[in-house]
């Protein structure tokens, strides 16, 4: 996507929106080891506590020089950069400065912190505009809280195009009926739909009007100081019991136009033989044609040119994408208005 | 930058064993003619197979929950 340079608001919405969780990446990426991570317009570093398991996360930069935190040495809840052993503790305070003890960096809050936690087989980080002692709670779809009523699985990747690209995609259901007409669930429904919105507590719904468990017929958007999406698709029958199959999306920028796609396929099904048929079902065989249907969203996705978003001629089904659209420029353009307040 | 990340079996540690295709075919063979409960799929299962790979080769209710409790886990 090209995000206009002389277009504050644009540039905000590139690295994402501020003061919101964002997830980062599957649970196992992240062991003891210090990983570094591109996302949000900066580069993290994330590691584990050696002894409590404790997910850590600071910007991946020492700020002696700058060297990449990420290729020192973990210790504990501390991290000694690589390059001069300047040892930087997980919120941000450098505790110790082996080649110069008791200067001024010593007990500086000096790096950028951030608060981080783990939830549906993933990482999630909070990302704060400035240092924050203790985050909004992390608030999810129950479909991902409720383990007695949902069973889900994490599908994880990363595509070649912008995240924006991504939630268009998303909250486009009619691609389903052409996209993904050769597919394992989509094969239903007719080629044309009027939609309308509907208003939730969280957000909206765009949805065919008279069409629903057919096909892709519906998406949710909702904030709940994370941005997430939802929608079903119906299963064929040797999908088993369970109803739909539901996907909850959450999407972050990586670098430009490079994209974290999380989806977890969900399904509602109480603990039981049933429920664990479906989980033996998925990864025996579900998974892959899954993954098939999403593949044809990437292909499409990144061979969109960057510059597509400058170039369109919308209509009626494309009217749940042009209410996000302005929706989250409107929340970044209050964050703009922010920060400018703050510097007057 | 490195490759990204695109990996189509992430809920799967292994390959499945030809059993556990067989297995999965004859669950969704069952499902499709809308068996939905426990006793249908167990007669189902010993109609049709796989075979059950232990008791002989039969399917208990006890024995199918336990098999897909332990392929679920």
């Amino acid at each position: 996507m090209r995000t206009s340079p002389n277009d504050p608001v644009d540039a905000v919405l590139a690295e994402g929106l501020k003061n919101l969780w964002y997830p980062i990446c599957p649970s196992e990426f992240v062991g003891e080891r210090p990983v570094s991570l591109r996302r949000l317009g900066r580069k993290f570093v994330f590691w584990r506590d050696q002894t409590t398991g404790k997910l850590h996360a600071l910007e991946d930069h020492c700020p002696h020089r700058g060297a990449p935190l990420s290729m020192g040495i973990a210790l504990g809840d501390r991290i000694a950069c690589g390059y001069h052993g300047v040892q930087v503790r997980a919120d941000g305070v450098v505790t110790s400065v082996p080649g110069s003890p008791g200067c001024k960096l010593e007990g500086a809050k000096a790096t950028r912190s951030f608060h981080v936690t783990e939830a549906a087989g993933a990482i999630f980080l909070y990302n704060s505009s400035e240092n924050v002692d203790t985050p909004p709670p992390l608030v999810l779809p129950e479909e991902l809280t409720n383990d007695q009523e949902y069973s889900s699985f994490l599908c994880y990747t990363e595509w070649g195009g912008d995240y924006r690209y991504v939630i268009d995609n998303v909250m486009d259901p009619m691609h389903g009926t052409f996209l993904h007409k050769q597919s394992h669930s989509m094969a239903e429904g007719d080629a044309t739909a009027t939609f309308g919105v509907r208003e939730t507590d969280t957000g909206f719904v765009f949805e065919k009007e008279g069409q629903r468990g057919v096909n892709f017929d519906w998406t949710e958007w909702a904030d709940t100081g994370i941005h997430w999406m939802r929608l079903a698709i119906p299963y064929p029958k040797t999908g088993g019991p369970g109803g739909s199959f539901t996907i909850i999306g959450s999407y972050t920028p990586i670098v430009p136009n490079v994209a974290a796609v999380f989806h977890w396929r969900v399904r509602k099904l109480v603990p039981g033989w049933q429920r664990d048929t479906w989980r033996f079902l998925y990864r025996n065989r579900l998974e892959a044609r899954h993954w098939a249907v999403l593949e044809q969203d990437r292909v499409v996705l990144e061979l969109m040119e960057p510059d597509a978003n400058q170039r369109e001629i919308l209509y009626q089904h494309d009217m749940g994408i042009v209410r996000l659209r302005r929706h989250v420029r409107k929340l970044a353009q209050a964050q703009l208005d922010e920060q400018e307040e703050k510097a007057a | 930058m490195k490759e990204l990340y695109l990996d189509p079996h992430q809920a799967r540690r292994r390959q499945p064993t030809p059993f556990e295709d067989l297995l999965g075919d004859s669950i969704e063979r069952g499902y499709a003619a809308g068996i939905e409960d426990l006793a249908a799929m167990v007669a189902h299962l010993n109609r049709t197979g796989p075979n059950c790979p232990e008791n002989e080769g039969i399917w208990t209710e006890q024995n199918f929950q336990e098999a897909m409790a332990r392929l679920s886990a």
